[in-house]
């Protein structure tokens, strides 16, 4: 908005004061004066070396109102998106876009009632968002929507509806993902019947539920299936059709033993390999295939000795892979039984061909949520929902480079764009 | 104090409950404690354990859905909860002559999986001749 | 609903010192007659010292009551309701997660349903989350990171969590 009268009027506010020449409208009226005399317009002009009625000295040019952008469309190495359920105010979720070189905050998302996350797809440039509104904010009628927005401009596009069903969860990445040709997107529900909605992100539109009672969350395991973790410690692999439609599915044996010492849900995948860990520390490796899902040699984030002192992972999101280099990164705390939620106060990290630690890295505050960047110089970002600073270290060194602050109220996941 | 701990793990792993206290931990937060469940979201107990349990199908059926046979219960477990569900929570009363169910009898459906849980209980709904 | 209690938010100081002594004193409230002998730890929510009775000792507005052990989020009895009653105007969801918590005040074990209180904005006091047998989302009876609004009738905006017996776990 750029009202004519506001433009006018500060120019000629500052105007006022060092311009010479007629005032306002009373141009040749009697008693104008001119404001060229007296000393002090002279003395400026003089010590700015300006001549000329109209400016005396440089001054600020008027600006229009602009948005700023548009955004890289594949930003830097070492942007992430923050996820923001904001718990103490549900109904107004948000993402913020934040550049860790330099500790920019680039823009926001404004995504809804108990927002998990952004589900970036870099084939088509696009961040899809499933999203819930009420009609009174916190009551009323329910609409689930996945929201497609530009991430050159952060702006929301095409809306897709979806049953109202998706799970109301903490936030977790596995609760919506794409399939590994980001086709489909695959979105978990919990009514507390569970089941998988499936969208067609071709033609923007719901292509129907796959029933996945027992089971929970979403991994994919290539351009056509995902798995889910099962009650009962089994995984049950599903495979969809070119058009969405479920085709079959099938559950492994039982490889979870949730009495003894459950895996988590916040697993990491690299290619053709998932690792998902313990309560206690336990890695399990998954090899998946299209149509099939076997477990690798376990091996432990800790030594007996550790775990007798009882250095364990927690947090909302802790773990992350970096691909290239083969590493796995876990934020450690030390507690017992029930700590399996509770933030780090350091980050170990695992050469994940051998299942041995490279190097052991202190936080500079508490972390329940890292992310490494992807390219060779990485940094390890880390968040935890009970603060309001981004904290950036140097992956490999473990060095502390800086905190961006004020990033958001209860931020939850990183996600890389 | 870690040994302390390892040992009420220990405890907490170890013990087994009644019936009535497994029914609360493992299907209470959806059925409820009377079993009503929540229409259209969480199927009612009360009106189907007794027609489910009268025929082979709907035995077979109470074992095999996921909350039941997913759940850490042995078969045991597993038979003497199914017993006291149908004692304690059905609308009707229990006719004579239905059989209690068996840990054998559980394991014998339990190692096969439900195909599809919500077409099965729609047809034995219709045999039963209840509207669920 | 999950959240994390906000022990940490007076800054970083202490941070593996604080985590251990919740754990432990967690523990010790487990083994240890006489809850009411039990110090209130920073994090304590609510007023101080008040005592229901000696057979269910300790603060319902508190984050250490024994009922809280596997609870997570706004405890109603700070936001207008009580250990087992919603705040007027919320709606409980009656579909909810269990936990098993041991009574210091006369040594039992406790089946505690945590029904959630819905149709509202977060309460935003007494923040709890205590995880003692959690259990990830795909034991859903046992996890408490889902919002459990989900089945009730109003809808998943979540206001606070009760702390109700239903039984003994025995």
């Amino acid at each position: 908005m750029w009202p004519a009268e506001v433009r006018a009027a500060w120019p000629a506010r500052q105007h006022r004061r060092f311009r010479c020449g007629a005032r306002g409208s009373h141009a040749g009226g009697e008693g104008t004066r001119s404001r060229c005399t007296g000393w002090a317009p002279a003395l400026l002009g003089a010590i700015l070396g300006l001549a000329g009625p109209r400016a005396s000295i440089a001054e600020l040019a008027p600006e229009p109102l602009i948005n700023e952008g548009p955004l890289p469309a594949h930003p830097g190495p070492h942007w992430v998106w923050v996820n923001d359920i904001v718990f103490d105010y549900m109904a107004d979720g948000r993402a913020y876009l934040i550049d860790a070189d330099t500790g920019t905050f680039r823009g926001m998302l404004s995504t809804g009632y108990g927002y998990l996350g952004i589900v970036p797809a870099r084939s088509s440039e696009t961040l899809y968002s499933p999203e819930t509104y009420f009609s009174r904010g916190t009551r009323g009628t329910r609409a689930d929507v996945v929201t497609l927005y530009d991430p050159k401009t952060l702006s929301p596009g095409a809306e897709i509806p979806i049953p109202p069903k998706r799970a109301a969860i903490m936030p977790m990445v596995n609760a919506a993902v794409l399939t590994d040709d980001e086709r489909f997107l695959l979105i978990y529900n919990f009514t507390p019947a569970q089941s998988v909605s499936v969208i067609d992100t071709r033609n923007r539109s719901f292509v129907g539920e796959i029933d996945t009672a027992g089971c929970a969350l979403v991994y994919p395991t290539g351009p056509r299936s995902f798995f889910s973790i099962c009650a009962d410690g089994s995984l049950l692999q599903v495979s969809i059709d070119e058009h969405g439609k479920p085709t079959g599915s099938a559950h492994t044996p039982k490889l979870i033993d949730a009495e003894a010492d459950p895996v988590t849900e916040k697993g990491v995948r690299s290619g053709d390999t998932y690792w998902f860990v313990s309560f206690k520390g336990e890695v399990l490796p998954l090899k998946v295939s299209p149509t099939q899902i076997s477990a690798g040699t376990r091996w432990w984030l800790t030594s007996a000795e550790e775990r007798k002192k009882g250095w364990r992972p927690g947090g909302l999101q802790h773990l992350a892979i970096h691909r290239t280099l083969h590493q796995l990164y876990a934020v450690m705390h030390q507690g017992g039984e029930g700590t399996h939620k509770d933030p780090g106060s350091e980050v170990w990290v695992f050469d994940v061909a051998q299942g041995k630690r490279l190097r052991t890295l202190p936080l500079a505050s508490p972390a329940g949520s890292i992310q490494v960047t992807e390219d060779a110089r990485p940094l390890l970002l880390a968040a935890f929902i009970g603060s309001h600073d981004l904290e950036v270290y140097e992956a490999l060194s473990g060095k502390h480079l800086r905190t961006v602050s004020a990033i958001g109220l209860t931020p939850t996941t990183l996600v890389l764009p | 104090m870690p040994w302390l701990l390892g040992m009420l793990v220990a405890v907490q792993a170890a013990h087994a409950y009644e019936p009535q206290a497994n029914y609360m931990l493992n299907c209470m937060g959806c059925h409820l404690e009377d079993g009503s469940g929540a229409p259209g979201k969480v199927p009612s107990l009360r009106t189907t354990l007794i027609p489910f349990a009268q025929t082979p199908a709907g035995r077979r059926y109470l074992v095999q859905v996921p909350g039941t046979s997913q759940s850490a219960l042995s078969d045991r477990e597993i038979a003497e909860l199914l017993n006291w569900m149908i004692r304690s929570l059905s609308d009707r009363a229990v006719p004579r002559g239905l059989g209690d169910f068996t840990a054998g009898e559980v394991g014998s459906y339990r190692s096969e999986r439900l195909r599809d849980a919500a077409a099965t209980r729609v047809r034995l709904l219709a045999a039963a001749g209840n509207r669920g | 609903m999950k959240r994390v209690d906000r022990w940490v938010e007076d800054g970083a100081r202490g941070l593996a010192r604080r985590t251990s002594r919740r754990s432990v004193l967690g523990r010790l409230g487990l083994i240890l007659a006489g809850a009411a002998t039990l110090p209130l730890l920073p994090m304590a929510r609510g007023a101080p010292g008040k005592t229901e009775s000696t057979k269910d000792p300790g603060d319902p507005s508190s984050c250490d009551y024994w009922r809280h052990c596997a609870i997570d989020g706004f405890l109603c009895s700070c936001c207008g309701g009580t250990q087992h009653s919603c705040p007027p105007g919320t709606e409980p969801s009656a579909v909810t997660w269990i936990g098993t918590c041991h009574n210091p005040g006369d040594g039992k074990d406790y089946i505690v349903s945590y029904n959630d209180c819905c149709g509202k904005g977060s309460c935003g006091r007494c923040l709890c989350n205590r995880n003692e047998n959690d259990k990830p989302l795909y034991e859903p009876f046992r996890a408490n990171d889902y919002d459990w609004c989900a089945g009730s009738k109003v809808g998943i905006a979540y206001n606070c969590s009760v702390a109700r017996i239903v039984g003994t776990a025995k």
